[in-house]
């Protein structure tokens, strides 16, 4: 409890100095101002600057760009595969919104989940403006793929949107993307037609009676974003060093019990070691009836399962004879901004655009994603959203995703021995120690 | 090995000959490379070697010294942005970028070794001009020279357009793979960040296991497993396709043509297409398994103990052994009918006389196979069946394909340095490149890949090179 | 009698064979075919039928799925690049099998020896050095990935030259022919099987390779793309319930010319690769 409390801290100061540094940073006249200085830094000053200021400042910068810009702007936009056809409607919209400027803007076709990979090759191809889910933000950003977000033009970022939104799309303490929606975490979906609602308290439970009804539990266990779910809701730790690497108490005392409950749990058979693809097969084929996923695989659990389609927090389970409520990561979606794109300020205010409040509500509208803005996530329409709601249930037990590069093969096998039932009968603590020597491995 | 020796030797003492007994013409070639053949009167050649002088002179003034000086550090400075709210735009500095001056170096390097080569024959030329002067002989004329192109020095004409193509597709990017001497991973990716010299250390990295860094680990369990997946692999389709064109071929076999044409479609739908299907069909909840399940083949191999009694399903993909197998199995699937059509071909050149001699000596279909088919199809066909085996040693669509985003690692030892079961040397280097940015370490493993398969072909093609049986049908 | 039996065996062995080969293959077919979009992975055939797979590939192209698009991409840069393979491949081998100069043994295990290097690894570097250029995301830049490198495997076609009897260049070459036209006129005209065996390799390349193209084309506009990156495209792990059929009704489509290319040209391609490997 103790750590949510200082999370919730951390975001408030982070968002504090976030709104300060948009108004600092317009409110400074001096074309000099170095990028390394954080909005942090400027706290104190900014502090004073009436809100007033903040909002008639940018409009000078815009209608300075607007009058800088003579010929068309050339800017590349990635969105998802599923997010083709509304991002089409909002690009409309923005060229409706600066008419002045001839705009040529391409849409391209990149998943917000492999945009790190494509990015990464190389930077200076990467599109003006991209979605990317939230556990890439620290290898874009040391790999300078992301603008920071050093002033706000037509909406404010960080006091607008969820502070754990605001939060996931910083690293230390400097605002680095604009949040676009918060529901990439994941909960429980089940088939309320098996389980009750007391059912689902408890994974033991659900294994029960999803067993006497000859049907399957999936979750993805070989997948460290997911076998996180089981460490993290035991008390042990994983957080991630300034240096890119990783703390990790995992096989400290009660690690090996956790192993051991992973081991049991799936022995049963029911609780299935299953990919997110599959899952949705198994799901619309009758064989699962609960599985452990986000917002994107409710469309398919919604048709499946028509009236009886239900959502709620994660369960718990059992390790060394207590009672363990299992954790998981919060997932937010972000858009952020190439600093090599040549018309940076005005992929500055596409992005903006993208991710402002109606923005967002039209993008729950049109697929059902949860808003990370505030006044948009408030609406009933999202609130009574079941998949939202759960998430909205796991949140108290939900942390950010801030973990380095070498965490992820690790884990990855460890879920996979453990889920096939350690075949080869290492032992735990040995298996657990192992695993922690890779996920801590030391960057060269 | 000697002889190259004495070439390279006699290529540097004819220079040197002709700088020292060269008249006035010759050694000004020296400075201006046109002089040799202004002083024979041939204005055209001279001009084009100035000009191609001046051109070079440019390229290093330009574009080789900025970038050679910085060869040495790969650049000192770093990336910096500064981004101005009030007119929305951002400046940059001059900044260094380690990868493009490593790039653009070795291309320098390159053009200036090229040059010097260039340089050296231009003087030879020049002093032959001198020489045939003195005797008197005829000199030719730029015309001359031009129609020399399509006869005596045809093969330059022939080989320079596939060279230059050769040198930007092949020769350019193994010259890159000094990447393996730097320190270029994800904590040192250009632009915003710079990389640099580190010597020998990742070759260290990959041959010793520490705790933490199993390369060393991951490296010998690799190479183990690429090695017989190449055996394996070569083998099966080889006597596969062999065996499967002998028996369409048959004169007893109706139908040929058309066997032929359905093993045909099966390779028809590109290899990318087939096997991601393929990948589909034996996914763990896939059709197969839902077909095994219902007969009860799964069970019995859990009986039997070929599947873990604590799966639902047969792991084709995803256990290391089974994946292993049915990787192989795959590939004969994948590979038998196009050995089939080489094999057919070959099956028709069969000298018919020595069979029909072994079947009157009352040598049994059995033994005439193994006795006379195969040895000639082995004689004709040997070569090729090192280039298969080098091919598969790169075999990469195969792997990647049938296992990408479904193996999971069982080895924590493995998994430490991104490695699978299942990984071929160039499957490893292709995620370490495309998924974990580790460029150093993938160019020493595609630097030892090279080596090995270098080794391989060498021992083969010398032999048929050397062997001079090239003039035999001619 | 014992004779008929052995002929049903042996005619029942193909079968099997052929059915094994065959079923991966009708099962792409008949996926194509399906209703349901994602992976089936309960029935072997659909259970329901629909045309709609194609209907998407070929009427309805959105931002995602531009069939026709990748088809003619696929088309234009496999047909210049296949023409370029060819004469680099004709060069070098003619040179390599008729001409002797000094340095010709040396160059050949050479460029056999560079030959065996293979593409995945040089990648990065192929596209940075493409890049400099500005030739990444152009169909230019795919076909010079394609082509440029082609003239180091002539191995096979050096191979069939090499059983074309020199007593014919001789004759030209008594009759004044120079060295070029008797490249053009003589060996040409004979090596016809041998070209048609690189004519088809190097037309096929462009439509089976997906990783130079996707890091080469990274522009992620769908229009841009050829048919193996689009439809590999399609098997991500966010689209691949939504498209499964779809990549097979792609898959199909290419299928179609390539195997009548294959059908058609068997002859050929026997003729082709078994003169070039008689000699290796």
């Amino acid at each position: 409890m103790k750590k949510k409390v200082l999370a919730t801290l951390l975001a408030a100061a982070m968002t504090a100095g976030a709104l300060a540094g948009c108004g600092g940073g317009a409110a400074e006249t001096p074309a000099q101002q170095p990028a390394a200085e954080t909005p942090a830094a400027e706290t104190p000053a900014a502090e004073e600057t009436p809100v007033a200021e903040v909002a008639s400042a940018p409009d000078d910068a815009i209608s300075n760009l607007i009058a800088a810009t003579t010929g068309p702007v050339d800017l590349t936009v990635w969105a998802s595969e599923e997010d083709q056809d509304l991002t089409n409607k909002l690009l409309d919209q923005f060229k409706a919104l600066y008419s002045d400027v001839t705009f040529n803007i391409t849409l391209g076709a990149e998943s917000e989940s492999t945009a790190k990979d494509t990015v990464l090759t190389d930077v200076e191809a990467a599109a003006d403006v991209y979605a990317f889910a939230d556990d890439q933000i620290n290898d874009l950003v040391q790999a300078g793929a992301l603008q920071e977000v050093v002033a706000n033009y037509t909406y404010d970022v960080a006091g607008e949107n969820v502070a754990g939104a605001v939060e996931a799309a910083g690293v230390g303490g400097k605002l680095y993307a604009y949040p676009m929606t918060a529901d990439n975490g994941y909960f429980m979906f089940y088939d309320s037609s098996v389980f009750s609602d007391s059912d689902v308290q408890s994974l033991e439970k659900m294994i029960e009676v999803a067993d006497a009804a000859g049907k399957k539990i999936a979750m993805d266990i070989s997948n460290g974003w997911y076998i996180y779910a089981f460490f993290q809701g035991a008390g042990l730790e994983l957080t991630l060093n300034a240096d890119g690497t990783n703390t990790c108490t995992w096989n400290a005392a009660g690690g090996t019990d956790v192993a051991q409950a992973i081991i049991d749990l799936t022995a049963s058979n029911v609780l299935v070691d299953m990919g997110d693809e599959d899952m949705a097969t198994q799901i619309a084929e009758g064989n699962v009836v609960a599985c452990v996923n986000g917002t994107w695989r409710a469309e398919t659990a919604a048709e499946a399962w028509g009236d009886n389609y239900a959502a709620t927090k994660l369960p718990t389970f059992k390790a060394g004879g207590k009672d363990c409520q299992m954790s998981s990561y919060s997932g937010y979606k972000l858009i952020g901004v190439n600093p090599h794109s040549k018309n940076i300020g005005w992929a500055m205010l596409l992005a903006e655009y993208l991710t402002n409040e109606d923005s967002q509500k039209a993008r729950f509208e049109a697929r059902g994603l949860g808003p990370a803005n505030s006044a948009a996530a408030a609406s009933d329409a999202v609130q009574s959203n079941p998949a939202i709601a759960a998430l909205a249930e796991q949140a108290a037990y939900a942390t950010p995703q801030r973990v380095g590069g070498n965490f992820w093969s690790p884990a990855e096998t460890l879920g996979q021995i453990l889920a096939s039932g350690n075949p080869d009968g290492t032992d735990l603590q040995e298996l657990l120690d192992t695993t922690v020597e890779g996920i801590t491995a030391p960057i060269e | 090995m000697k002889n190259a020796l004495n070439a390279v030797g006699k290529y540097f003492k004819d220079f040197g000959t002709a700088l020292a007994k060269g008249d006035i013409g010759v050694k000004l070639s020296a400075v201006l490379m046109g002089a040799g053949y202004f002083a024979r009167k041939q204005v055209i050649n001279g001009i084009i070697m100035c000009l191609v002088e001046v051109l070079f002179a440019v390229l290093c003034i330009g574009y080789a010294a900025p970038n050679l000086a910085k060869f040495g550090t790969l650049g000192t400075v770093q990336f910096e942005q500064v981004f101005d709210p009030l007119t929305m735009t951002s400046t940059v500095n001059d900044y260094d970028n380690s990868f493009l001056i490593l790039l653009n170096s070795i291309i320098s390097l390159f053009i200036i070794f090229v040059f010097i080569l260039f340089y050296i024959s231009n003087m030879k030329a020049v002093y032959r001009l001198q020489l045939k002067k003195e005797n008197g002989e005829h000199i030719n004329t730029f015309p001359e020279d031009l129609r020399m192109m399509f006869n005596e020095k045809f093969h330059i004409t022939l080989l320079t357009l596939p060279a230059i193509g050769i040198i930007i597709m092949n020769i350019l990017p193994i010259l890159v793979f000094a990447v393996a001497f730097t320190n270029y991973d994800q904590q040192h990716m250009p632009p915003n960040a710079l990389f640099t010299w580190v010597g020998w250390t990742n070759f260290k990295n990959l041959f010793t296991s520490s705790v933490t860094v199993t390369f060393g680990y991951s490296f010998k369990k690799v190479l183990v497993w690429t090695l017989e997946w190449a055996v394996f692999a070569t083998f099966t389709t080889y006597i596969g396709g062999i065996l499967m064109a002998k028996f369409i071929n048959d004169k007893r076999t109706k139908l040929p043509k058309l066997w032929r044409t359905l093993f045909i479609i099966a390779i028809a739908v590109p290899q990318f297409v087939t096997l991601l299907l393929v990948r589909s069909f034996f996914a763990d909840n896939g059709i197969v398994n839902t077909f095994c399940n219902s007969i009860g083949f799964t069970g019995f191999l859990k009986n039997i103990g070929l599947v873990p009694s604590n799966l639902s399903y047969i792991p084709f993909l995803t256990n290391p052994g089974w994946a292993k197998v049915m990787i192989i199995l795959i590939n004969i699937w994948i590979g038998i009918p196009y050995q089939m059509l080489v094999a057919t071909g070959v099956l028709m050149n069969i000298p018919e006389d020595q069979i029909e001699s072994a079947r009157i000596d009352g040598a049994n279909p059995l033994q005439i196979f193994i006795k006379i088919t195969m040895p000639y199809v082995l004689f004709v066909t040997g070569p090729s069946l090192i280039t298969d085996f080098v091919k598969n040693i790169n075999n990469f669509n195969v792997i990647y394909l049938l296992t990408q985003d479904v193996f999971v690692t069982s080895d924590q030892l493995l998994a430490n340095s991104n490695a699978k079961e299942i990984d071929l040397l160039v499957t490893w280097l292709f995620r370490l490149t495309n998924e974990y940015y580790n460029y150093k370490m993938a160019s020493v493993i595609g630097i030892i890949v090279f080596i090995i398969c270098a080794a391989f072909t060498l021992v083969t093609f010398t032999r048929t090179i050397k062997g001079d049986k090239e003039e035999e049908f001619q | 009698m014992k004779k008929t039996i052995k002929f049903v065996i042996r005619h029942l062995v193909l079968l099997f064979l052929s059915i094994v080969w065959l079923i991966p293959i009708l099962w792409l077919f008949v996926t194509s075919f399906s209703g349901y979009k994602g992976i089936n992975t309960s029935h072997f055939f659909p259970e329901t039928w629909t045309l709609d797979n194609y209907a998407q590939l070929f009427l309805r192209s959105d931002s995602i799925v531009q069939y026709p698009r990748w088809f003619w991409n696929t088309f234009v840069i496999a047909s210049f690049s296949c023409l370029i393979s060819t004469i680099l491949v004709l060069m070098v081998a003619y040179t390599m099998s008729k001409l002797r100069f000094t340095g010709r043994k040396g160059l050949m295990s050479f460029a056999i020896i560079l030959n065996m290097f293979p593409g995945v690894l040089s990648m990065i570097a192929i596209y940075f050095i493409l890049k400099t250029m500005g030739l990444t995301n152009s169909h230019l830049g795919m076909i010079i990935v394609y082509s440029a490198g082609a003239g180091l495997g002539y191995l096979i076609c050096k191979g069939f030259m090499d059983t074309i009897s020199i007593s014919l260049s001789e004759a030209a070459r008594l009759e004044g022919a120079s060295e070029a036209k008797i490249f053009w006129s003589v060996i040409i005209p004979l090596s016809k099987p041998i070209i048609v065996y690189t004519v088809i390799n190097a037309f096929l390349a462009p439509w089976a390779d997906f990783v130079f193209a996707k890091l080469m084309l990274n522009s992620g506009v769908a229009t841009d793309w050829t048919v193996a990156i689009g439809l590999f495209n399609m098997l991500g792990k966010s689209m691949i319930n939504k498209y499964f059929s779809v990549f097979c009704a792609g898959g199909v489509i290419i299928a179609i010319p390539i195997s009548a290319l294959f059908v058609i040209m068997q002859k050929f391609y026997v003729e082709g690769i078994t003169g070039g490997s008689v000699k290796g």
